[in-house]
């Protein structure tokens, strides 16, 4: 009882200062671009944003022992849930990923993405390979991976199925392989990137890609929405345009300015100043959360808290790549700051399953 | 305590998750690089592409100048014309405006198919670019488009000015038409000084095209604000804050004044009513001024400027007479009335007087040819002004056979032939005055003795055009000043002010002895005027005098090559006929030249028309002879010639 309160007074408070700061310049962007878009959703997100504080004190609190216990049914009623948004999704630009609840809609990939982080994490937890994982190792956790991963690629979304990849890949990382393995899995991922190319990528899918490697390409066609993206975080300059200041957004040349375009418009209206800072934030949350990792009591703990890191940073590096045109564009959101209840509340989770792992650390 | 924490993170687990921080570290470090590159150092940059984007220069089109008559009348205007256009981005539902615009615009299935392919393909800021469906639609359906634009998104209704021509045919050629830039004019950018933009005009043929600079004025621009979808932006202030200029007035075109009188085109339309194809000329000789200048068969310069319909354009194409071909500056052979270059040039030479008498049978006999009369029985022994009366061929043979076809090339030459003329309208030929040195380059065989007598009546391989005609009966008509011929009076602003004034132009006085000219001109007068061998007295008026010479010109057989109907065979082998003449005979006012394009006979056929288009002159558009024509006792009976 004594170690529990002690341990709850040791929370990482710098973590949730900086998640919640970037909450709240997130809500503060949101609230110049709902100017534009004529509706004040930066007041749902402030309301999505309260929830996820709350859910994430709540995850917090448990000892995430318990949690471990849960992952299981947390993973099935997940992928339970993709399959049938297949079904039942309401269709968006050719795409079923929400399930519509009335007012609020509710995107099962996202909170997917901590499932399989804390089944990967339970895995590795029990499983102890000193000589390294050799393939068949392997098996059960591809297995774990591409169940989810096929059903998010039907709805089409490459972007949460490489978010999944990414994550399972990074947490990977951190175990040793046998180097026959090792070799393999280098060569198979060779043989994958033309392979996904001819068989898995939809046109406009090739077109982003292609786009991202010749600069001036069409750049009012397949090339306008990133182009208008770089144009408006050039034009920020070092101080920007002021807050509700941006052209960009405005006269509508930044589309999807309130979710995978935020930080364009936050660029522009901020500058090198204000997108510095939030680029130096995420790193900060990053570097925060892998800290954690290493004081963690257990492997379980390690592996949640990589995942939940390895979550937040492929977003930010994915979302602010696609905006500074260094990667093509994929429609990940960026996190906490995209408007979204699904994807703030699965960062906030996130959060609250590393804030719970620094509360438990080992205390030498 | 330590029991609890068996399963621990092992040192190396710290190892790699600090090697992993830097690499964090290096990725974040690698994103505030682009963003210095891009804001700091491609900043300003990408401040002008943000400015440009929410500002476009629009171009403010300058009106066209207008073309008037000598006497003001409008023969090129302005019209507003409505165009129908449709924005695929404010399409909400393409079933619903196609259905709509198939009916008003009674669209088939196949337009129906294209338009939905034009407005679903776009991508990207393309979407925003508003399509045109139809331009210039009528005036019931701008009111069935605006009904259809209250139930429908997407659609929207463009006003310009189109060109119009009040006097329909009137005009066609003389004034010729309005065309948009081809692509490669596009990519040149600029034409005659002008900048082009794909719905720039350009003067396409005659007047239009001759005086474009004058007429296209200056296109202005200006500044507007706009978001992604184009539309205007009046309350944001952004532009006032712009650097520079926001704004440049466009300058209308200049006015041109023709010399020409509608009143006399559609006199010289009348007269040539009865006949397929052909062309008449009508000269001041005191000034070079065009009075009328007329092409058949003709084409509405009102459908040709944009609106016309493939129907039409096909029916144009296919019309065997060449409608858009202007046929008052092509060259033709000129038959008889190219017997007043031999004839001055035989007095000029010595080889002949006035009075010499020579005897014209029906042929002569030339080396191993027989050049035949038009008349079998021949003239018996004739003067000039007997010859030029009847048009006697053996008289001419032998001036010409005397004097050599280079000689005769000299007052051909003289008198204008084988010269485009000043004028500048619809690609005008040069014509052809043959030498020696032009047989021995062209002719199969080359040169031989022969040519020169075929040559001194306006055979052979001579060709005129009925312009330079007009010019060189001018020139006999007025006593020896050849002029350029010229349309255009003057230009003036929109205003009235007159920018430039075009004056007489004299090519050249001819260096001859005058008595000679008015040897010549007695001549002429005997051709209509004298009952028992005149050619052209079918021209005559019994209460004033007209002079002139009639035309009959043989043409070289052959069809063109093309698989052509009997009817057009037939026609295509008939004689051309000419009447170039002038009015009142004692002093000039009118030069008139008639040319029927395989028209039949010159003193049948042309000259009556020519009588036609004097008398008519006199009594709508000035009078010209001292007699009032209503004064005298002969009406006329052939209004409306066949």
């Amino acid at each position: 009882m004594i170690r529990a309160l002690q341990a709850v007074a040791r929370p990482s408070w710098p973590l949730v200062v900086m998640v919640l700061g970037l909450g709240a310049i997130g809500i503060y962007n949101l609230q110049s671009t709902s100017t534009a878009a004529g509706t004040a959703i930066y007041l749902r997100q402030f309301w999505f944003l309260l929830a996820g504080a709350a859910m994430m004190g709540v995850v917090a609190a448990i000892d995430y022992r318990h949690l471990e216990r849960h992952a299981p049914l947390f993973y099935i009623v997940m992928v339970l849930l993709l399959g049938l948004v297949l079904v039942i999704g309401k269709e968006v630009n050719g795409s079923r990923r929400w399930f519509d609840l009335g007012s609020l809609s509710f995107q099962p990939s996202e909170p997917t993405k901590l499932a399989v982080i804390l089944m990967l994490a339970s895995m590795f937890n029990r499983q102890t390979k000193p000589g390294g994982y050799t393939l068949r190792d392997l098996l059960p956790i591809a297995g774990l991976l591409a169940l989810p991963c096929f059903l998010i690629l039907q709805e089409p979304d490459l972007g949460h199925t490489l978010m999944l990849v990414f994550i399972a890949f990074s947490m990977l990382v951190f175990e040793r392989f046998e180097k026959r393995t090792l070799m393999t899995l280098v060569v198979g991922a060779l043989v994958a990137v033309p392979v996904a190319w001819a068989f898995v990528l939809h046109d406009y899918q090739k077109d982003r890609i292609l786009t991202l490697l010749d600069e001036k390409a069409d750049t009012l066609g397949t090339g306008w929405h990133a182009n208008q993206a770089l144009v408006a975080v050039g034009s920020g300059e070092l101080t920007g345009k002021g807050h509700g200041q941006g052209t960009q957004v405005a006269g509508g040349f930044l589309p999807e300015n309130h979710t995978d375009f935020v930080f364009a418009n936050f660029a522009e209206e901020h500058g090198f100043i204000g997108a510095g800072l939030v680029v130096l934030l995420y790193m900060g949350l990053v570097v925060g959360m892998l800290r954690v990792a290493t004081t963690a009591r257990d492997k379980f703990g390690t592996h949640v808290a990589i995942g939940v890191a390895a979550l937040v940073f492929w977003q930010v590096v994915m979302n602010v790549g696609m905006v500074l045109h260094l990667l093509p564009v994929t429609g990940v959101t960026l996190p906490l700051m995209s408007y979204g209840g699904t994807s703030v509340m699965t960062v906030m989770l996130g959060m609250g399953l590393v804030l719970n792992v620094s509360m438990r650390r080992m205390v030498f | 305590m330590s029991t609890v924490y068996l399963d621990t993170p092992s040192s190396g687990h710290r190892r790699r998750v600090h090697r992993l921080m830097l690499v964090v570290a290096a990725v974040f470090t690698v994103f505030i690089g682009r963003l210095a590159q891009l804001q700091l150092v491609e900043g300003p940059d990408h401040r002008e592409a943000s400015q440009r984007n929410f500002t476009r220069k629009v171009v403010l089109p300058a009106e066209r100048g207008a073309v008037f008559d000598r006497h003001g009348r409008a023969l090129a205007v302005n019209e507003p014309s409505f165009d129908l256009y449709v924005t695929p981005a404010r399409v909400k539902n393409v079933g619903a405006v196609l259905d709509g615009l198939t009916e008003v615009l009674e669209l088939d299935t196949l337009d129906r198919e294209r338009l939905r392919e034009r407005i679903e393909e776009p991508r990207g800021m393309w979407r925003y670019q508003a399509v045109l469906v139809r331009g210039d639609i009528d005036r019931k359906r701008v009111a069935l488009a605006e009904a259809l634009r209250a139930r429908v998104d997407g659609l929207s209704i463009g006003v310009r000015h189109s060109r119009s021509y009040p006097e329909g045919l009137v005009g066609a050629h003389l004034l010729g038409y309005l065309g948009k830039p081809t692509a490669e004019e596009l990519n040149r950018g600029s034409e005659a000084g002008r900048v082009l933009q794909a719905d720039s005009l350009l003067g396409r043929a005659g007047v239009e095209r001759r005086f474009d600079d004058v007429l296209a004025g200056e296109d202005g621009w200006e500044r507007v604000e706009v978001d992604a979808r184009g539309a205007r932006q009046a309350d944001r202030d952004a532009v006032a804050t712009l650097p520079g200029q926001t704004r440049e007035d466009p300058r209308r075109g200049n006015d041109v004044v023709l010399t020409v009188d509608a009143e006399v085109q559609r006199i010289l339309l009348n007269a040539l009513a009865g006949y397929q194809s052909g062309a008449a000329v009508v000269v001041d000789p005191r000034d070079g001024a065009v009075l009328g200048m007329v092409s058949k068969p003709g084409y509405d310069p009102n459908l040709w400027s944009g609106k016309l319909t493939p129907e039409a354009k096909r029916e144009t194409d296919e019309n065997p007479y060449n409608p858009l071909l202007d046929k008052s500056v092509q060259s033709y052979f000129p038959g008889s009335v190219y017997k007043v270059v031999t004839a001055l040039g035989a007095l000029e030479e010595g080889t002949i007087k006035a009075e010499t008498k020579i005897s014209s049978p029906g042929a002569y006999v030339f080396g191993n040819r027989t050049f035949h009369c038009h008349k079998l029985s021949g003239h018996g022994e004739v003067d000039l002004s007997g010859a030029l009366a009847a048009s006697a061929d053996v008289y001419f043979y032998k001036l010409g056979e005397t004097m050599g076809i280079d000689t005769l090339a000299t007052y051909g030459r003289l008198f204008g032939f084988g010269e485009r003329t000043a004028l500048g309208l619809n690609g005008e030929a040069a014509g052809v005055v043959p030498t020696r040195a032009w047989h021995d380059e062209k002719t199969p065989g080359g040169y031989q003795f022969g040519l020169a007598l075929s040559t001194a009546i306006g055979q052979g391989d001579v060709r005129s055009t009925p312009v330079q005609v007009a010019m060189a009966y001018a020139a006999v008509a007025n006593g020896g000043t050849l002029f350029a011929p010229h349309v255009v009076e003057r230009i003036q602003t929109g205003d009235g002010e007159v920018v430039r004034r075009f004056a007489p132009q004299v090519v050249r006085q001819l260096p001859v002895d005058a008595q000679h000219l008015a040897d010549i001109r007695r001549g002429l007068e005997r051709v209509v005027n004298d009952p028992k061998i005149g050619t052209g007295t079918k021209a005559a008026l019994s209460w004033g005098r007209i002079a002139g010479k009639t035309g009959t010109a043989e043409v070289k057989g052959g069809s063109g090559g093309k698989a052509v109907s009997a009817e057009i065979r037939a026609f295509r082998e008939r004689t051309h006929a000419w009447f170039a003449g002038y009015a009142p005979a004692e002093s000039p006012r009118l030069v008139v030249v008639v040319f029927l394009e395989h028209g039949g006979s010159g003193g049948k056929d042309a000259a009556p028309v020519a009588r036609h288009i004097i008398e008519a002159f006199h009594e709508r558009v000035e009078p010209i002879f001292s007699v009032q024509a209503s004064n005298a006792g002969a009406r006329r009976t052939d209004r409306g010639l066949p």
